[in-house]
C-alpha cells in the first residue's frame, strides 16, 4: 500500500478520534489546578424559571468570578428523557434539580451524592425546620435540599362560590360536606371543581386513614383495605354522573390548555393542586381568588409539607464543594431569593422567608401565608415514591379514566390495580 | 503479490478512505446498536443498573400478559389498514386533478405537497389539535351545518378518526409520485380509446390504473412501512398518553412510554423487533401478491 492511502486513513482516524473524545470532554467538568472551577446545573421548567434561575447563575458568577456555570434546562417531560441517558452514561450535571417521584431512582442506583456531610459546613440549615430537611432523606441518607415546600389545597373563585349558593367554604370540611357541596354546585349549573389527580390525592385519602400509596419499603400497596379506594374513586365519579364535576370527555379535550379550562372561562369554581401552582393560575384566572385547606376527618394526618423539588448532587461530579455552595447560595442568598420569589416553593429558611416577604406579589403573599398557616398542622411526609412508581401512577390513572367513563367500577378497578401495582412493585423486593 | 493486484489494492484503499466516515457512521449509529437492541430484548434493563438476562420473558409478557400491548396493536393495525388506502386513494384522485393542463396547476402542486413537508413535525400537531378542540373550527362548523360536535379527544374512536384524517390530509409525497407515474403513460393510449369509444371510467379502469400498478405497488409499501412507524401526531394530540382510553396508543408511542417514561429498556427492544419482523412479513406478503395485481408494460401483458 501506498504513502498516500495510508497517510489519508491516519488523518481520518485522525479526525474521527479527536471529534469523538471532543464530545467526551465536554461533558466532563471539574475543578483545574489554577482554581478555576466550572459547574453544570440542570433544571425543568416554564420561561419565567428559566429566566430568573439564569440571572440566580449570573449573580453567582458575579459573586464568585472564579466559577463558570454551565446551564441546561427544558421541559419536565423531556428533562427526564435527557436526564436517564447521561444517568447511564455516568455524565450527570454536577447540580440536578430532582423531582420527588423520581428521587428514589436516581438515590438508590448511586446517581447522587449523600450530602450530611456538607451540613452545616457548606449548607447552613439552621434557620430550616427538621421536618423539612428530612424530606430529603431516602435511605438514611440526605440525598436532596428541598428547594421549598409545597402543600395542597383548594384553589377557587369566592365570588364563583357565592354564585353557586355557597357562602364559604366550611371551616374543617369533610369529605362528604365536599360531595355535598359539590353537588350543590353542580346543580347550579356551576362545576365545584376539575376532578382530582388520581395518585396524588388518592394518597392523600390514604394518609388521613392512616395509610399510605407505597409501603415504606416500596415492595408494595400501603393499605390492605380495598374499600378504601372504591370510597375515594367511587365518590368522585359519583360526582361526575351527577354533573358536579365535568365528565371525561371534555376533560380530555381541555387537557394542558389552561385558558379553556372550566376555572378560566368562569364555569368552574376551583381546582385542587399544590400550592405553588396558585400564582401561574392567578394569573391566566385574573379575578380575585383564594386558598382553603384540603378536606377531613383528619386533616392533620393526611396533609404534609412537600417538597417542591430538591437540588442534589450528582455522585460523579468533580467538584461537590462548590456544588454545595451553590445551593447554600440558593437556600440562605437574600439577593439570590428576591430574584426566586418563591417561585420554586415557600423557602426552606425562615430568615429568607421573613427577608423577602415584603418584595412578594399579592398572590405569592396569600400563598406564603397558607403554608404557613398549614405548616404546624402538618405531619411527616410519606417516603418518596419508590422505583416503578411512574408506572404505578400511569397504571392507576388509565384504571381510573376508565372508570370515569363508566366502563369498568370502582370496586373492579381496585383489585386490577391491586394486582398490577404489586406485580410492578415486587421488583424492588432485593 | 503481482503488481496488477497491489495496484487495484492501491487504488481501493483510497477508496475505501473516501467512503471510511460512511462505514464508520453505519457500524457506530446503526449495526451495532442494532445488535445491542436484540441483545437488550432479550434482559431486563433499566439503564442504572447493567442489564439482567431474561431470556424469552420480554416475548412471553408481551404475548401473554401485557393487554396494553395488544390494544396497541389494535390501534396500530387500524391506523395502518384503515389510513393507508385512503391516503394513497386520495393522493390519486388529487394527482389525477393536478394532471391536467391549466395555468394554475403548478402553483397547485406546491400548495398540496406543502403539509407533506411540514408534515411530522410538532407544529402541525398542535394546530391540529387546535383545529378539533371543542371551540376549533370541526366543531364550529359542524354547529353551523346543525350536527352536534364531536368530543374529538374525548372518544377513543373519534381520536383514532381524527389521527387518521391528519395522516390522510399529509398525501403530498404519494401524491407527487402519482403525478409523475400519470405523465409517463402515453396520450396515444388514451386517444385510441377515445376513438374506440370508452368512457372516461373504462379508461381509468382499463389504463390508468393497470399502467399505474407499479408506482401503487410502491407507495403502497413505502407508506405502509411509514404509517407503522407513526409517532408524533399520537405524541403530541394526546399529550404523549395515548389517550382518551389508549385509543391512539400507537406501538410506537407504548414503546416509548415503556422505555422513557417507565425505564423498561429490554422491554422496548423486544417490542421494536417484533414490530420490526411485523413489518417486514407484510411487505414480504404485498411482494407476494404484487404479480397478481401489478402490470409491467415490459413484459407485454403477460
Amino acid at each position: 500500500m501506498g504513502k498516500k492511502g495510508w497517510f489519508l486513513i491516519m488523518a481520518m482516524l485522525l479526525v474521527l478520534t479527536t471529534a469523538c473524545s471532543g464530545a467526551n470532554s465536554g461533558g466532563n467538568s471539574g475543578a483545574s489546578t489554577d482554581g478555576k472551577v466550572k459547574l453544570r446545573i440542570a433544571w425543568w421548567g416554564s420561561d419565567t424559571r428559566h429566566e430568573y434561575t439564569q440571572k440566580v447563575v449570573d449573580l453567582y458568577k458575579q459573586k464568585n468570578p472564579n466559577v463558570t456555570i454551565d446551564v441546561e434546562y427544558a421541559s419536565f417531560d423531556d428533562y427526564w428523557k435527557k436526564l436517564a441517558p447521561q444517568a447511564a452514561a455516568n455524565q450527570l450535571p454536577d447540580i440536578v434539580q430532582m423531582d420527588i417521584s423520581y428521587i428514589s431512582q436516581y438515590a438508590k442506583n448511586g446517581q447522587l451524592e449523600d450530602l450530611a456531610p456538607y451540613l452545616n459546613q457548606k449548607i447552613q440549615v439552621a434557620d430550616v425546620n427538621e421536618n423539612v430537611l428530612k424530606t430529603g432523606v431516602i435511605a438514611g441518607k440526605q440525598y436532596g435540599i428541598p428547594t421549598g415546600v409545597n402543600v395542597l389545597g383548594f384553589q377557587y373563585d369566592p365570588a364563583l362560590l357565592k354564585k353557586a349558593g355557597i357562602d364559604k367554604i366550611p371551616d374543617n370540611w369533610t369529605w362528604d360536606q365536599y360531595k355535598e357541596l359539590a353537588l350543590k354546585a353542580g346543580s347550579n349549573k356551576v362545576y365545584f371543581d376539575s376532578s382530582m389527580a388520581a395518585d396524588i390525592f388518592f394518597h392523600y385519602y390514604l394518609r388521613t386513614h392512616g395509610k399510605s400509596l407505597y409501603n415504606a419499603e416500596g415492595t408494595g400497596l400501603g393499605y390492605d383495605d380495598d374499600k378504601l379506594f372504591v370510597d375515594f374513586f367511587g365518590g368522585l365519579a359519583e360526582l361526575i354522573k351527577k354533573g358536579a364535576t365535568p365528565p371525561p370527555e371534555i376533560m380530555n379535550q381541555t387537557k394542558g390548555i389552561l385558558e379553556e379550562s372550566d376555572i378560566v372561562k368562569g364555569t368552574g369554581i376551583g381546582i385542587w393542586q399544590w400550592s405553588n401552582q396558585y400564582v401561574g393560575l392567578q394569573q391566566v384566572v385574573n379575578r380575585p381568588m383564594a386558598l382553603a385547606p384540603m378536606f377531613g376527618p383528619n386533616m392533620e394526618k393526611g396533609v404534609y409539607m412537600q417538597p417542591t423539588m430538591y437540588w442534589t448532587v450528582a455522585a460523579r461530579s468533580q467538584v461537590k464543594d462548590e456544588a454545595a455552595k451553590f445551593i447554600d447560595f440558593w437556600m440562605n442568598d437574600v439577593e439570590a431569593n428576591k430574584l426566586i420569589k418563591g417561585e420554586r416553593g415557600v423557602p426552606i429558611s425562615a430568615k429568607i422567608k421573613e427577608a423577602v416577604a415584603p418584595e412578594l406579589s399579592e398572590a405569592t403573599k396569600q400563598v406564603f401565608d397558607f403554608v404557613a398557616s398549614m405548616e404546624p398542622k402538618a405531619s411527616p411526609m410519606s417516603p418518596p415514591p419508590p422505583v416503578g412508581s411512574p408506572e404505578v401512577i400511569a397504571t392507576l390513572t388509565d384504571y381510573i379514566e376508565q372508570v370515569n367513563f363508566g366502563q369498568m367500577t370502582a370496586a373492579d378497578a381496585a383489585v386490577k390495580f391491586r394486582a398490577d401495582a404489586s406485580t410492578i412493585l415486587a421488583n424492588n423486593k432485593q | 503479490m503481482s503488481l496488477r493486484n497491489h495496484q487495484s489494492l492501491r487504488a481501493n484503499m483510497t477508496g475505501y478512505a473516501f467512503i471510511s466516515p460512511f462505514i464508520v457512521g453505519f457500524l457506530a449509529f446503526t449495526l451495532i446498536p442494532m445488535f445491542i437492541s436484540l441483545y437488550l430484548s432479550f434482559t431486563s434493563y433499566n439503564l442504572f443498573t447493567p442489564p439482567k438476562w431474561i431470556g424469552l420473558g420480554n416475548f412471553e409478557k408481551m404475548f401473554t400478559s401485557d393487554p396494553k400491548y395488544w390494544n396497541s396493536i389494535r390501534v396500530t393495525f387500524t391506523y395502518v389498514l384503515v389510513g393507508v388506502p385512503l391516503r394513497l386513494i386520495f393522493a390519486l384522485f388529487v394527482a389525477m386533478i393536478l394532471n391536467t393542463k391549466s395555468r394554475m396547476v403548478g402553483t397547485y402542486r406546491t400548495m398540496y405537497y406543502l403539509p407533506s413537508i411540514i408534515g411530522g413535525s410538532v407544529a402541525v400537531s398542535i394546530m391540529w389539535r387546535n383545529i378539533f378542540s371543542n371551540d376549533g373550527i370541526v366543531n364550529s362548523l359542524l354547529s353551523a351545518l346543525g350536527a352536534t360536535p364531536v368530543k374529538w379527544f374525548g372518544d377513543p374512536n373519534a381520536s383514532l378518526t381524527m389521527l387518521i384524517t391528519l395522516s390522510v390530509w399529509q398525501f403530498g409525497s404519494s401524491m407527487l409520485i402519482f403525478l409523475a407515474g400519470l405523465k409517463n403513460i402515453s396520450v396515444e393510449m388514451y386517444e385510441a380509446s377515445s376513438v374506440d369509444g370508452a368512457s372516461p371510467v373504462r379508461k381509468f379502469f382499463s389504463i390508468t390504473l393497470p399502467l399505474l400498478s407499479p408506482i401503487i405497488l410502491f407507495n403502497l409499501i413505502m407508506q405502509t412501512i411509514s404509517a407503522f412507524m407513526t409517532f408524533v401526531p399520537a405524541y403530541v394530540i394526546s399529550k404523549g398518553e395515548g389517550g382518551p382510553m389508549d385509543g391512539t396508543m400507537l406501538h410506537s408511542l407504548y414503546l416509548f412510554r415503556q422505555a422513557f417514561m417507565f425505564s423498561n429498556m429490554g422491554y422496548a427492544a423486544a417490542m421494536a423487533w417484533v414490530m420490526l419482523i411485523m413489518i417486514a412479513i407484510l411487505t414480504a406478503i404485498l411482494f407476494l401478491t404484487s404479480k397478481y395485481w401489478v402490470f409491467y408494460e415490459t413484459e407485454k401483458g403477460r
